[in-house]
């Protein structure tokens, strides 16, 4: 079966340039023309080859203090999401894995089909609710839009992971007298934290990076930065590329470098949701 | 811990349950009302039955629409199903720096769809991106995005390609991994090798997870929004509208409520009618065979 020959090594490391090019190009660039001054950033010279400036970042921080107060809103909406979503998530996920009866069969058939309902439908009724309620751009409506999102795949991928932990563990637990949120906290907690990480970097990279919703329900107080980096592109005819590279490196660095110390669990997470969900 | 600790459970659950029913189902089922109804935004609505559903399907904008959704879905899921199951067997058959790799195909999956629209316009900047340049180099003919409507659903497949293979990837990659290498072993016995091995070891396993990855990626096409409206806000002239954005407009800036209520009840039964045969294999396994 295993021949190793040149010819199947050159080929195969070619391939790995292609996958690797088609997905790191795009994001090189924009994070690199983002130290490019504005003559450099279409010239084809100055490609690879350029004097690096700090010109769009600081044209960004004088000029765009929106973009600023976006980021801390993100950072504010994408905290309360995660723990809101990963704590309820936590405590489904614990039922559906130690209960069965039909009608909580039927309340998990539930959670599935709702994952039917595109967002976009229900911005319809929900926007004059929101109004009327005045949650209109507060971090609270867009936290508990976020966490809504995602509780039903939290659940199920919770439901997955907490299946693994033996059951004798939560029974020598209850003899011992403890109750049932002691043993959530004591047993359950500390062995379902990889479900729980999980879960926090569906929820972390959704809220962080979400649009629409932030787009129909947020105006001015809690406007999150894609939004702002929406608005720059969108600004007038002419875009000012370099401000704008500055702005997307700024609100894509942080959520990749996540991403990628956190790939072990993303990729547990996405196939315990999709083998299950 | 059996059946007698039931109303614990539902304790449990509740939380889950309330935010779901509460922040979608309910809303849902309200857009059903709003689609039977005239009403703008602050006007108290009046019943008209199903007249909001005759105009919006009378409505060349809403075919419009409709069509150009149909056919990125199309080009979108199996493109990326087909790379992404394409990238998981040149995984699987061993390549260098696999680790690493996999962190650079996963990429992708944290960029907003905000940044890869940047990225993407600056690539495709007419006459001046990079790969305009590389295009005209190689004597091809320029992507007018955002004059010619199919080039600007071209690039809105592209960009949605790019964001989400990850997803595909890691669905086909892990069922891959999960079938057992005597499999190949006992094949190769029989003298199934190469594209024999394929055809009756590989694809019959991976089907499941092709099937899933399928679904899951249809749905979620389906409801495409961020990249149109990014990309070439549906213009020029509408032309590039999907279901989604046609919505968004109908109801934010038309102001037709009862309209954009029937075009989303119209998304949520196309969603149901693609879900079908999964909830039922679904519904079944949970409620035995009977059900």
């Amino acid at each position: 079966m295993r021949k190793r020959s040149l010819p199947l090594a050159l080929l195969k490391l070619l391939g790995v340039l292609v996958i690797a090019a088609w997905s790191l190009v795009p994001i090189v660039l924009i994070v690199m023309s983002s130290f490019k001054a504005d003559r450099d950033i279409f010239s084809v010279a100055s490609r690879f080859k350029f004097e690096p400036t700090l010109v769009n970042y600081i044209q960004l921080w004088s000029r765009w203090g929106d973009f600023f107060t976006g980021l801390w809103n993100s950072f504010l909406v994408t905290t309360g999401a995660t723990v809101l979503a990963v704590s309820v998530s936590l405590l489904a996920g614990y039922a559906y894995s130690r209960h069965a009866s039909k009608a909580l069969q039927a309340s998990a058939f539930f959670l599935i089909f709702i994952r039917l309902i595109p967002p976009i439908v229900i911005t319809l009724p929900l926007f004059p609710v929101v109004n009327w309620l005045k949650l209109n751009d507060t971090h609270f409506i867009l936290i508990l839009l976020y966490a809504t999102f995602f509780v039903s795949l939290g659940t199920i991928v919770m439901r997955t992971f907490i299946d693994q932990i033996p059951r004798e563990l939560d029974e020598s637990a209850m003899i011992d007298g403890a109750s049932r949120f002691q043993i959530i906290r004591r047993v359950i907690f500390p062995l379902a934290a990889q479900g729980m990480l999980a879960v926090a970097v569906f929820v972390i990279v959704y809220a962080w990076n979400e649009f629409l919703f932030a787009f129909i329900f947020t105006t001015t107080k809690a406007k999150t930065a894609p939004l702002v980096v929406a608005e720059m592109i969108g600004a007038v005819e002419g875009v000012e590329w370099g401000v704008l590279f500055a702005a997307s490196a700024i609100q894509l660095l942080p959520v990749l470098a996540f991403v990628i110390l956190m790939q072990k669990h993303l990729v547990a997470g996405l196939t315990a949701g999709a083998v299950k969900g | 811990m059996s059946q007698r600790s039931a109303l614990p459970a539902f304790a449990l659950v509740s939380p889950v349950q309330l935010m779901v029913g509460g922040i979608i189902f309910l809303p849902a089922i309200y857009v059903f009302w709003l689609s039977l109804n005239q009403s703008s935004f602050g006007q108290a609505a009046t019943y008209v039955g199903l007249a909001n559903y005759a105009k919006v399907l009378s409505d060349p904008y809403f075919w419009r629409a409709l069509v150009n959704t149909v056919i990125v879905v199309a080009v979108v899921v199996h493109v990326e199903l087909l790379l992404g199951l394409l990238m998981a067997l040149f995984f699987a058959s061993g390549i260098p720096f696999r680790a690493l790799m996999l962190a650079v195909v996963l990429a992708p999956y944290a960029v907003s769809e905000v940044s890869a629209v940047v990225m993407w316009r600056y690539l495709f900047e007419p006459e001046v991106g990079m790969m305009s340049q590389l295009l005209a180099t190689i004597g091809l003919p320029p992507i007018e995005w955002s004059v010619n409507p199919s080039h600007g659903l071209l690039m809105v497949c592209l960009l949605s390609i790019w964001l989400h293979l990850p997803f595909s990837f890691v669905i086909l990659y892990a069922a891959r991994l999960a079938i057992p290498g005597e499999l190949y072993e006992a094949g190769s016995m029989d003298g199934a090798t190469g594209w024999r091995a394929f055809r009756r070891i590989t694809l019959p396993l991976l089907m499941p997870a092709l099937l899933i990855a399928a679904l899951f990626r249809y749905i979620f096409a389906f409801r495409l929004f961020s990249e149109v409206w990014l990309m070439t806000g549906g213009g020029p002239a509408r032309t590039t509208e999907v279901m989604a954005v046609y919505l968004y407009l109908e109801a934010f800036r038309y102001n037709s409520f009862g309209a954009a209520a029937a075009t989303g009840w119209l998304l949520v039964l196309a969603s149901l009618l693609l879900a079908v045969v999964y909830l039922r294999g679904l519904y079944r396994e949970m409620f035995g065979k009977h059900a």
